[in-house]
């Protein structure tokens, strides 16, 4: 089953193409990436899924059968520009939103409690939302995402300002609730945040979808066929294996390029037994060289991996 | 229906917890309270004793000196808290220049002339003041019949009237004394003091105040609220939660909460104080119309959903207080019309303005309540057919209004013009 279909949706703001027939099918169940750099047309998809603002173009489907409005209970929804009412108290906004999401008063006894245990916001509990820092806002945006046990969880950006602490937080987090077959869908224009959580990836450039599906499958589409192997004896006859295209000795190493077609497998039988093996390792792409090979222009550099200065509490005085 | 609820219990404490509102809900009657004070006190200085008026009078007649001292007299004696202390009585005009300056030097509070054929031909008298007074106004006037009843014994004396036939006369002029009784309410008849009247014009002012102040005071945290959910993006989650007819609905309903508290307190204060006051400080019974009650909620209710309806519309479409104070502009200004001109139809409950007023939609609620208050015959039918009117255009309003929040409430930049706005009408 789907949680989530997409067909040839496309919008326009004025001249520009933001989203240009974008096909999607998210599986129940599983963690789904859309990946891309700034400006991609990852939030205006998120909006368009969250009915913020109408496709020009093109069908969303929700759970196979309805429109998002109709499965408003069990969607949780995280906007990229977080906002919570600044003068609530923090246990209050997460039972008041809570409420509206339908929870009964004695479901939110409960719940308020555990969630802010769990993105560990508990001191903060009758702490005003204006005193928290960006970060800890974010967990407790978070919390009010996922205070309703949806079945869906659309996360925009959810990582952006987070410290490497709270980045695993959430990812553990994310990881249970796809464990307990929820089905979630986040963007990020950090490469390997999706990569270390994903199991299915849409890369998006221009509105455009550049590649769309499992990460596995991806990967060994774009393997370069990369192994680099510490061997112990006689590594002469390495260079002569009729899968190997080059080797290059570089230290203890050795870095052997495969021809096309060839299985490492192979390779790793061909060298057990006439050498000793130390350590063999298949090189896997990065995403984030993947996506540079698709869509980057050298001069051009439109990944970055840190988000320069959303550190902190850094929203303090802006209240 | 829950959601509504929890959204519009939201807003009501959100409003009502803060020290602002909790200070403003103090200070209103406070200031009133002083500015009844002090209007009381410069009342009682109009009625209460006065210093002494000092004024020269020049008479040109030459024939008048003894009957005006005589006239000054009388009035001094019956008029202990109000003397007009007669300086001088010049019988020509040559140098009376010292004497103007002396008036503009406040020395004197006012100079007349009484021209030379005042008594058998068409002279007047010249009135010289510094007037900037309204209490001034009242000397002059006292003055002008105290001359005139001097010239009046002067021409009788002329024309050999006998005193005995001014007895007679004056006694034959005695005014009938007139009580005006109401009989409209009840069979008992009583009769209306002019403090009650007074009293009665205040009520209605208060009631139509109390209905101004409830549709439209509220208007300010309505535009904030949503200005302040749409900039802080809370509205992106909200929205994926309710609807954006939910969540206005649940904003009206928390607002109509605020404003019932705040009428509640004030209501209960302000009919408290007028009925001790009347009792005590005013001696008359005071009878406020109480009978309109259940037309005032009526036509509150519709008031205000009409008013807040309109401006969670207009505060959808802006991004700050200030767009959307301009463009309230308009808006205030139909709801304020009935406040210039209340005295007109506190006078004519039943005149034409009145009626027209009454059934324009958003002028309905002040204008009628007034009218209730003010007089007992506004016929049952014009009421509720004033009452039909306006529950058919609420609906309609909250539908636009709804229309145009949920396309606005969600976009950013640029505020939409009319034009955009009317075709989010015609799509949605």
């Amino acid at each position: 089953m789907d949680a989530l279909v997409l067909e040839n949706v496309s919008k326009s703001f004025g001249d520009v193409r933001a989203v240009d027939k974008l096909s999607v099918q998210v599986p129940a169940g599983s963690v789904y990436g859309f990946l891309g750099p700034n400006g991609a047309g990852k939030t205006t998809t998120i909006r368009m899924i969250m009915n913020i603002i109408r496709p020009d173009k093109g069908l969303i489907k929700i759970f196979d059968d309805g429109a998002t409005t109709q499965n408003k209970a069990r969607i949780g929804y995280m906007p990229e520009e977080r906002g919570l009412y600044r003068k609530m108290k923090v246990g209050k906004v997460l039972a008041f939103f809570g409420a509206i999401k339908g929870l009964s008063a004695s479901e939110l006894n409960f719940r308020v409690p555990q969630w802010l245990q769990q993105v560990d916001l508990t001191d903060w509990t009758n702490k005003k939302v204006e005193e928290l820092s960006r970060g800890m806002h974010q967990k407790l945006q978070f919390a009010v995402t996922a205070i309703n046990n949806p079945d869906l969880m659309i996360l925009d950006e959810p990582f952006s300002g987070l410290d490497p602490v709270n980045q695993d937080l959430l990812k553990d987090i994310i990881c249970r609730m796809r464990d307990e077959g929820k089905t979630i869908l986040f963007s990020t224009h950090v490469m390997h945040e999706a990569e270390r959580l994903c199991d299915f990836i849409l890369l998006i450039n221009k509105g455009k979808a550049v590649l769309d599906g499992r990460l596995d499958d991806i990967r060994s589409r774009y393997k370069s066929g990369a192994v680099s192997v510490e061997l112990e004896g006689d590594t002469s006859f390495i260079r002569a294996l009729p899968m190997v295209k080059t080797a290059e000795t570089q230290g203890r190493r050795i870095e052997i390029s495969l021809s096309e077609k060839a299985d490492t497998q192979d390779l790793l039988k061909a060298l057990v037994g006439r050498v000793k093996v130390k350590a063999f390792e298949v090189k896997i792409p990065s995403l984030h060289e993947i996506f540079v090979r698709l869509v980057a222009r050298p001069e051009q550099p439109v990944v970055s991996e840190v988000e320069p200065g959303r550190r902190g509490r850094d929203n303090v005085e802006d209240s | 229906m829950w959601k509504i609820l929890k959204i519009a219990q939201r807003e009501y404490l959100d409003v009502v917890k803060t020290k602002t509102f909790i200070l403003s809900i103090l200070m209103t009657p406070a200031i009133i309270g002083v500015v009844i004070f002090f209007s009381s006190r410069t009342q009682r200085s109009v009625t209460g004793p006065q210093p002494p008026r000092k004024v020269v009078i020049a008479d040109l007649t030459n024939q008048l000196t003894d009957d005006i001292k005589d006239s000054f007299e009388q009035h001094n004696k019956s008029h202990p808290q109000r003397q007009i202390l007669l300086q001088e009585i010049l019988t020509d005009i040559g140098s009376d220049e010292p004497i103007k300056q002396k008036v503009r030097d406040g020395q004197l509070n006012a100079y007349f002339v009484l021209d030379k054929d005042s008594i058998e031909g068409n002279g007047k008298i010249q009135s010289f003041t510094r007037s900037t007074k309204i209490i001034d106004l009242d000397l002059i006037s006292n003055v002008e019949s105290l001359l005139n009843s001097a010239i009046f014994n002067r021409r009788c004396k002329l024309k050999d009237v006998s005193q005995e036939l001014l007895a007679q006369i004056s006694e034959l002029r005695r005014r009938v004394p007139n009580e005006i009784i109401d009989i409209g309410s009840a069979s008992e008849q009583k009769k209306i003091e002019k403090g009650e009247q007074i009293a009665k014009i205040m009520a209605s002012f208060f009631f139509m105040f109390m209905m101004f102040m409830g549709i439209f005071g509220m208007g300010q945290h309505m535009l904030t609220s949503v200005i302040e959910e749409k900039n802080s993006r809370v509205i992106e989650v909200l929205l994926s939660a309710v609807s954006p007819f939910e969540l206005m609905a649940g904003k009206i309903l928390g607002l109509a909460g605020i404003s019932l508290t705040v009428m509640s307190l004030w209501s209960a204060a302000a009919i408290g104080t007028a009925y001790y006051g009347a009792a005590h400080w005013w001696n008359i019974t005071l009878e406020l119309p109480m009978g309109i009650l259940p037309y005032f909620v009526i036509y509150f209710i519709l008031g205000f959903l009409l008013f807040s309806s309109i401006l969670a519309g207009i505060g959808s479409i802006c991004n700050t207080l200030k767009e959307a104070q301009s463009l309230m502009m308009p808006i205030s200004f139909l709801f304020i019309l009935p406040m210039l001109v209340w005295f007109n139809i506190a006078q004519h409950p039943d005149g034409s303005l009145a009626r027209i007023l009454s059934f324009l939609p958003p002028l309905t609620p002040i204008v009628m309540t007034l009218r209730l208050a003010v007089s007992q015959d506004i016929s049952l039918l014009e009421v509720f057919a004033s009452i039909i009117m306006l529950a058919l255009f609420v609906p309609l309003v909250m539908w636009l209004a709804a229309k145009i929040f949920r396309t606005g409430v969600l976009m950013y930049g640029k505020r939409p013009g009319l034009r955009e706005v009317l075709r989010w009408l015609k799509s949605a």
